[in-house]
Parts: C-alpha cells; sequence; structure tokens
C-alpha cells in the first residue's frame, strides 16, 4: 500500500492506534469511502478516538490489530450508524432483519437500492459505549435486566437515533431465542410495516426437507413484501446473484478463519467482527467485500511469513456464544490464550450455499444449520469439531445474562465436550455493561488458563 | 421531564444531517461553572480534577446539551512561554508574552528541530485540561459530548507578542507574522492530539480574529488559512468541527465556511445574515447577548432566546441554540436556567419519531 507499511503484526493498545494513525497517509484516508460515493461524508478510514469522543469508551480499554486493514475494518464498522442514515438520505430503503442472524438480508440484498440490516447488533452498544442507557430506554418500555440484552434494540427502536426508522422490518421468530421473540413483538409499535418470518424446529433425526420447504414458503412471502414495498419484481437470476455475493462473502470468511485459527493471522476481536459481518455486511456489501478481501490478503501475507498476530504457542481456547462484552476477547488474550474456534450462534450465516439450486432453496437449505433452531447436542458437535481439527485445549462459553437459550444448554455443551473430548470447560455468565471485566470472572479466566497450563 | 435522547444522541443526529427531538442547548458555560460548583475560579483553572467537577456539576444542574472545557485564550500561549498571573478568584491574565516583538523564527525553530511544540502533558496548563477532559469522558462521555476549547493560531500569537506589535506587523512584516502563525499552528495541532486521545472533541475559539479586531481583508491573509490548518488536522479524525469567533463577524461570515469548519459559533452578527452567509455549508452556533444573560431578568431572557431559536431554527444545516460568547462568571444560575428552558421549549420538534406504524 503506498505511503503506508503494516507494522510487523500484532496487536495494539487505543493509544498507540492514535500514534499509528499519524503516520497513515492523508492519501488512503481519502481513498475509502461506503456506498461508491465520494462525498467527504462517506469516508471511513479513521481511528478508534473518532469513535470514542462519539461515546464508544470502550474502545479504549481493548486492543486491536496494528494493520491497515484491520483499521479499515473498524472504521468501517464502527461508521455504520451513520451509514444507515446516508442509506436514506441517499434514497436507499432500510430494512430492519430480526432473529434469523443471516438468512433474510440475501434476499433484501438482492432487490435494488435496498440495504439490510440487524437492530439485534446494538445489542454490543451498551458495552462499547459503558452505558445504560438503551437498556433503561428498553426498561421503560417494558423488558428489564431479567432479559438478553439483545433488548438493547429495543431502546434503540425507541429512540429513533441508532438508524433511521425502517421502511420495513421483517422479524424472524420461532426455534429462536426467546427473549428476542419478546424485543420483537415491543418493536411492532415502532415500525411502519413488519412481517413476520417463522422458523422452524431442526429435528436431528428427521429428514429437513419439509422445513426447508416451509422456510421456501416463507422466504417467498419476504420477496413478495419486498417487491410490494420496492414496486420491482425481483427476478430468480437477481437472487441467484445475491447467493452469489453472500458466498463470496462467506467464502473469505470461512479463510480467514481457517487462518485465524491455524495460523494465529488475527486476534479474537477482528475475527468477532469479521464473522458478525456475514450476517448484513454492515449495510454496504460491496464495501464490505472489500474489506473482507483487504484483510484476507493481510491474513495471507502474515501466514506465508510465519507473522502471528497473538503467540502462536498460547493456550488454544474455543469460545462458545458471542460476548456482549468485547473486552472479554482481549482479555483471555492478554493472558495467554488464542481462539482455534468459535460457536457464535451464527453457524447459518457461515455456510455456504448451494448455488446450483433454486436461490431461496439454498437459503432454506443454509439456514437448517442454524444454531438455535436445533439442539444444544448439535452445537455441542460443532465445537467439539472445531477443537479436533485446531488441537482446542479449553472450551470457553459466555452466557449472556437473562438469555434464555443460554440457562441451560450452556451446562450441557459443557458435558458434552467434557465427555467427548476430556476438554476442561469454563462457563459465566457476561455481567452488565462496565469500563473493566468483573473481579470474579477475570479471576475465573485466570485460574481456567492456570489449569490448561498445567495440563501441558 | 426527561427527554428521550441524550445530549449524545442529539448532537450526532445534528452532524448527520438528521432532525433532532429538541435543537440541542448551549450556553457556553466555561469558567462560569466554578460559580455553580462554589470554588474558586482560580481552582478551576488550575487543577484538572476540579475543573472536571466543576462542568459535571454545571451541566447537570443546567441541564445542557454539551460540557465544555475552556479558561482564556492565553493557554498556549502559556505553555509556549507566556506568563500569566493567577488572581485569586478570577481569570489569567496576560503578564508578560513571551516575545515583545515578532520574533525571527529560524527555519529550525519552525520545522520544531531546536524549539520543540508545546507538550500537552508537561507545559503550562495543558495538562490541566487533559486532566479535566479525561476525567469527564469517563464521568459522563456516553451521554454527553466533551467539548474542549482550543485558542486558534492567530489568536494565540497574540498572546505570545506584544498585541500592537503583532497588529502592526500585519502591515509592515506579513511574512514574519506568518512565520509566528505557523509555529504556534504546530503547538495547536499537538493540543488538540492530546484532547482527542483524553475523548474531548476540540473547538478552535479565535475572538482576536474577529471583526472587532482585525479587518476582513486580515481575517483572509492571516487567520482564516492557520484555522484552516488545524480543522483539516481535525478532519483526518472525521471530527465535526466547531470553529467560535466571538464579536462582529458581519464582514467575515461568507468566508467562514472556507476554513472548512462544520460548524459556526457567533457573537455579534443578526441570525439571519448568519444563516444567509455561512448557513447553506455549517450548521450555526449562537448567539443569545452575552451582557444580557448577565444582567437581564429571566422573563426577558427566555421572550429573547425563544425568538433566537425561531430565528436558528431557519439554518438548513442545523442550529444549536447558545450564548454568543460565554456565560460570564458571575452570571445568575437563574438567567441560565431561563436560557436554558425557553431554548428546549422554542426548539422542540413535534415530528421527531413520528414515523409510525399507520
Amino acid at each position: 500500500m503506498r505511503g503506508w507499511t503494516d507494522p510487523a503484526s500484532g496487536r495494539v493498545s487505543f493509544d498507540e492506534w492514535l500514534e499509528l494513525f499519524d503516520h497513515v497517509p492523508d492519501e488512503l484516508i481519502e481513498r475509502y469511502h461506503y456506498y461508491g460515493n465520494s462525498e467527504a461524508w462517506s469516508k471511513y478510514l479513521f481511528p478508534p478516538q473518532m469513535f470514542a469522543i462519539y461515546g464508544m469508551r470502550h474502545l479504549r480499554r481493548l486492543k486491536f490489530d496494528n494493520s491497515l486493514a484491520a483499521l479499515r475494518m473498524w472504521g468501517f464498522v464502527q461508521n455504520e450508524t451513520e451509514r444507515l442514515f446516508r442509506a436514506r438520505q441517499t434514497g436507499r430503503r432500510v430494512i430492519a432483519t430480526m432473529g434469523d442472524l443471516g438468512a433474510v438480508p440475501v434476499i433484501v440484498n438482492s432487490f435494488p437500492d435496498c440495504v439490510a440490516f440487524y437492530p439485534d447488533c446494538i445489542w454490543w452498544t451498551p458495552f462499547a459505549m459503558e452505558s445504560r442507557v438503551l437498556f433503561d430506554a428498553a426498561a421503560e418500555l417494558g423488558i428489564g435486566d431479567a432479559t438478553c440484552f439483545s433488548r438493547a434494540a429495543l431502546g434503540a427502536f425507541a429512540k429513533h437515533s441508532y438508524f433511521p426508522d425502517p421502511d420495513l422490518v421483517i422479524a424472524s421468530t420461532g426455534a429462536s431465542c426467546d427473549d428476542y421473540s419478546g424485543v420483537e413483538q415491543l418493536v411492532e409499535s415502532f415500525a411502519p410495516d413488519m412481517l413476520w418470518v417463522e422458523e422452524p424446529m431442526r429435528c436431528d433425526l428427521r429428514p429437513s426437507g419439509p422445513l426447508e420447504q416451509l422456510l421456501v414458503k416463507e422466504y417467498e412471502r419476504v420477496v413478495e413484501r419486498m417487491e410490494k414495498l420496492t414496486g420491482h419484481s425481483v427476478t430468480e437470476e437477481e437472487l441467484r446473484e445475491g447467493v452469489r455475493r453472500a458466498n463470496r462473502v462467506r467464502k473469505l470468511v470461512a479463510r480467514l478463519r481457517e487462518l485465524a485459527f491455524r495460523d494465529a493471522a488475527l486476534a479474537a476481536l477482528e475475527m468477532m467482527v469479521v464473522e458478525f459481518g456475514n450476517l448484513h455486511y454492515y449495510s454496504d456489501m460491496d464495501e464490505w467485500t472489500a474489506v473482507i478481501e483487504h484483510l484476507l490478503a493481510t491474513a495471507e501475507q502474515r501466514a506465508a511469513g510465519g507473522e502471528r498476530v497473538v503467540d502462536a504457542d498460547a493456550l488454544r481456547v474455543v469460545w462458545v456464544t458471542p460476548p456482549a462484552d468485547p473486552l472479554l476477547l482481549t482479555y483471555v488474550e492478554d493472558a495467554g490464550a488464542r481462539m482455534v474456534g468459535t460457536e457464535y450462534v451464527i453457524n447459518q450465516a457461515l455456510e455456504i450455499m448451494d448455488a446450483s439450486k433454486p436461490p431461496l432453496e439454498a437459503i432454506a437449505k443454509s439456514f437448517m444449520a442454524a444454531s438455535l433452531i436445533g439442539t444444544s447436542k448439535a452445537r455441542a458437535q460443532s465445537v467439539t469439531s472445531q477443537a479436533r481439527e485446531y488441537g482446542a485445549e479449553g472450551v470457553i462459553i459466555s452466557g449472556i445474562f437473562g438469555g434464555s437459550h443460554c440457562a441451560m444448554e450452556g451446562r450441557l455443551i459443557a458435558d458434552y465436550v467434557k465427555a467427548e473430548l476430556d476438554l476442561p470447560v469454563l462457563e459465566f455468565d457476561v455481567t452488565s455493561p462496565s469500563r473493566e471485566i468483573s473481579r470474579q470472572i477475570g479471576t475465573r479466566i485466570d485460574a481456567f488458563l492456570e489449569v490448561l497450563r498445567s495440563r501441558r | 421531564m426527561k427527554e428521550l435522547l441524550t445530549p449524545r444522541e442529539r448532537f450526532g443526529l445534528l452532524v448527520i444531517d438528521e432532525p433532532q427531538d429538541r435543537v440541542p442547548v448551549f450556553p457556553l458555560v466555561t469558567a462560569h461553572a466554578a460559580r455553580v460548583a462554589g470554588m474558586s475560579v482560580r481552582d478551576y483553572y488550575t487543577d484538572g480534577v476540579a475543573m472536571a467537577r466543576s462542568q459535571l456539576v454545571a451541566q447537570e444542574a443546567y441541564g445542557t446539551d454539551f460540557i465544555s472545557f475552556f479558561s482564556e485564550v492565553g493557554l498556549v500561549a502559556e505553555a509556549l512561554g507566556s506568563q500569566y498571573d493567577y488572581p485569586d478568584d478570577d481569570l489569567p491574565l496576560l503578564a508578560t508574552p513571551k516575545w515583545e516583538g515578532l520574533p525571527r523564527l529560524s527555519a529550525e525553530e519552525n520545522r520544531g528541530c531546536t524549539q520543540p511544540a508545546a507538550d500537552p502533558l508537561r507545559d503550562g496548563r495543558l495538562r490541566v485540561y487533559v486532566e479535566a477532559i479525561s476525567y469527564a469522558y469517563e464521568a459522563r462521555g456516553d451521554t454527553v459530548p466533551i467539548l474542549a476549547y482550543v485558542p486558534a493560531p492567530f489568536t494565540t500569537a497574540q498572546q505570545l507578542v506584544d498585541q500592537e506589535m503583532f497588529l502592526l506587523g500585519l502591515l509592515t512584516e506579513p511574512e514574519r507574522v506568518k512565520e509566528l502563525l505557523d509555529y504556534t499552528t504546530r503547538s495547536i495541532t499537538r493540543f488538540c492530539r492530546a484532547i482527542i486521545g483524553a475523548g474531548g472533541l476540540p473547538i478552535l475559539v479565535d475572538p482576536l480574529a474577529s471583526g472587532s479586531v482585525i479587518s476582513a481583508e486580515h481575517y483572509r491573509e492571516f487567520a482564516l488559512p492557520s484555522e484552516a490548518e488545524v480543522v483539516r488536522y481535525l478532519h483526518r479524525y472525521d471530527l465535526d468541527v466547531v470553529l467560535h469567533i466571538c464579536g462582529d463577524t458581519r464582514a467575515t461570515i461568507g468566508m467562514l465556511p472556507e476554513t472548512g469548519a462544520d460548524l459556526l459559533s457567533i457573537d455579534r452578527i443578526e441570525m439571519d445574515e448568519a444563516i444567509a452567509g455561512a448557513g447553506q455549508a455549517c450548521r450555526i452556533i449562537g448567539n443569545y447577548d452575552t451582557s444580557a444573560i448577565l444582567l437581564a431578568d429571566p422573563q426577558t431572557i427566555e421572550r429573547e432566546v425563544a425568538e433566537m431559536v425561531v430565528a436558528g431554527r431557519k439554518c438548513p444545516k442545523g442550529f444549536v441554540a447558545a450564548t454568543g460568547c460565554e456565560v460570564p462568571v458571575d452570571t445568575p444560575s437563574e438567567n441560565v436556567r431561563a436560557f436554558v428552558s425557553a431554548a428546549r421549549e422554542a426548539g422542540l420538534n413535534p415530528d421527531y419519531g413520528r414515523r409510525r406504524r399507520v
């Protein structure tokens, strides 16, 4: 990259990124824009300090990959609220997709000038801001602390300031998170138009064909509603193209996972952001694809040169359920571990779709791999499969305080992992937003890693 | 009554050209915060924690939409070597400028080889500000934007050199003035960087570049380029830059957008004139008379502020209801409250969030 050379790969603090940013040439800042726009507002290559000034206080505690590609990724992701408002300002339709985590946006993005996003992902915002503002707003609408952190999405709808009021809300429910279904019901009063989509319960003992057919019917309803909204009759070729573009991202991410887990070419924090990009591409699929390609080029180069972001000899851990507090990932890596697998309840978004099938069937079939529509055993098998592949030495399950699916399945997954692989498992619930990891959780992580060390 | 949006959410909408639930309200409460918190003005500007605490108390007491750190325009000049007296209960006063006349800065000095720029963590009271910003950011940074006034190069230069000599130099030694401006700009951007690292949004303040002090021609030749240089630096971070020029800006209002500033904080100019001159490019912040907020009765203030808000809301890029300059230290609290309540009421947007299910 002209005018810039990545330093020796590693993780840097918030303050260190400020130092590094001094060396980023203006030409690079000018180069990257979202929505293929050239206006100043569409630039996004900015350091964490900018987002911290606008309230993202937690960034000051995290450690970041020191590559330009990672800086670009963070700038792009952190910019999403503004991007969604700019989408509306520039005539795009903004569609909130909720609950299914990965499938419906493939359809929405097949329509011209439509942008899909997941309000679900707002659940990180209270942690990023170290703030209860969105939780308090949700509480005033009837959902309090006994519910999953995803209730922040309700607060965001109520405030109308975290994303533009969507043209349409497509809410998936059924074999899904109970808490979030409750959130979705309350969101309905803020939605100008809402479509409910049923997610079937997967039964691993029965053929999935009828369930896929049910989903195809549901997706046909999505297509129909989108056509009504946009006045555009979507063609099969447009939907196929939508599947191809989504697959492109999923394949890039699959390769990134491999490089991160096998070669320690990327750290856990960046990888979590990358994996969740498969849900809705942070509201600009084309630019997100370019961001991921940039990141992959960096990771490939590191792997080829034997460069690591975290110590390759660090303790190898699989992480189950995404931590609402990203500082946990920084903490664990600082303490001497690295991620060699993840089960972030978004398997459906990682699955490559069969592009030879009719598009809605391909989307439906890939959704049958969804983490939350099946049994806990199926999730556990995904964990053990990754643990075997990359030689994991332990498993960490971060539960969501109040998250209904977490209450029991953590124990079931832990028991399965112990029985199958004889690996130590640490399970804890993530606590409320704070500037630091709770002492108790910190101590438990330290002790857990000490156990793993002693088993070497 | 509890409001729907926090000040940070409201400001966030303003700077991306989105309507807000109401106009943001920003009486420029700076050293007046010391009075609200019951501490001496000297403690306010010499102790970062005291400065932060007083601002936090004032923001909560008045319900304003920003926390703003400032004491006086000599801040950077002091760090560079000018000397100030610290009265017990008043703002610092310039005692001895660093130079009597315009200095002959060598090329090395201007490049910082032999004369390093001010160090925000060491020199003068810059660290007081950085400490205050950090403290306030940790306390309330999730809900309230933390602003920090930074004296602009043109104003700072007039604190480094005898002011008459400086102004004379605009006519007789313009190149040396420009060298001095380059020299100050280096320290100012360094200070801005420290503010950014601490979580504050720098506001560029250039009162000695107003039409009350210099001509429009001199503004264009000397002040504007150095303001633009700092704005360019801040835009590297994608920050929304406020340029505050108190005093008379009637002759320069049309030039101010050329600095690149995103928001203009104005003082002695009619609101309609300000909007006509800069409102297509910049959000306008202003501009209630600070003499009035000090001396008028609350009813008068309420009436006049409401009129100002009605006029300001015509700005196509957005508007912040503010005072034209700092709220005087001894302003009665009921007057500031009258300002805030009137601005809130007149600035309400009844259509906010109305796009609901039908």
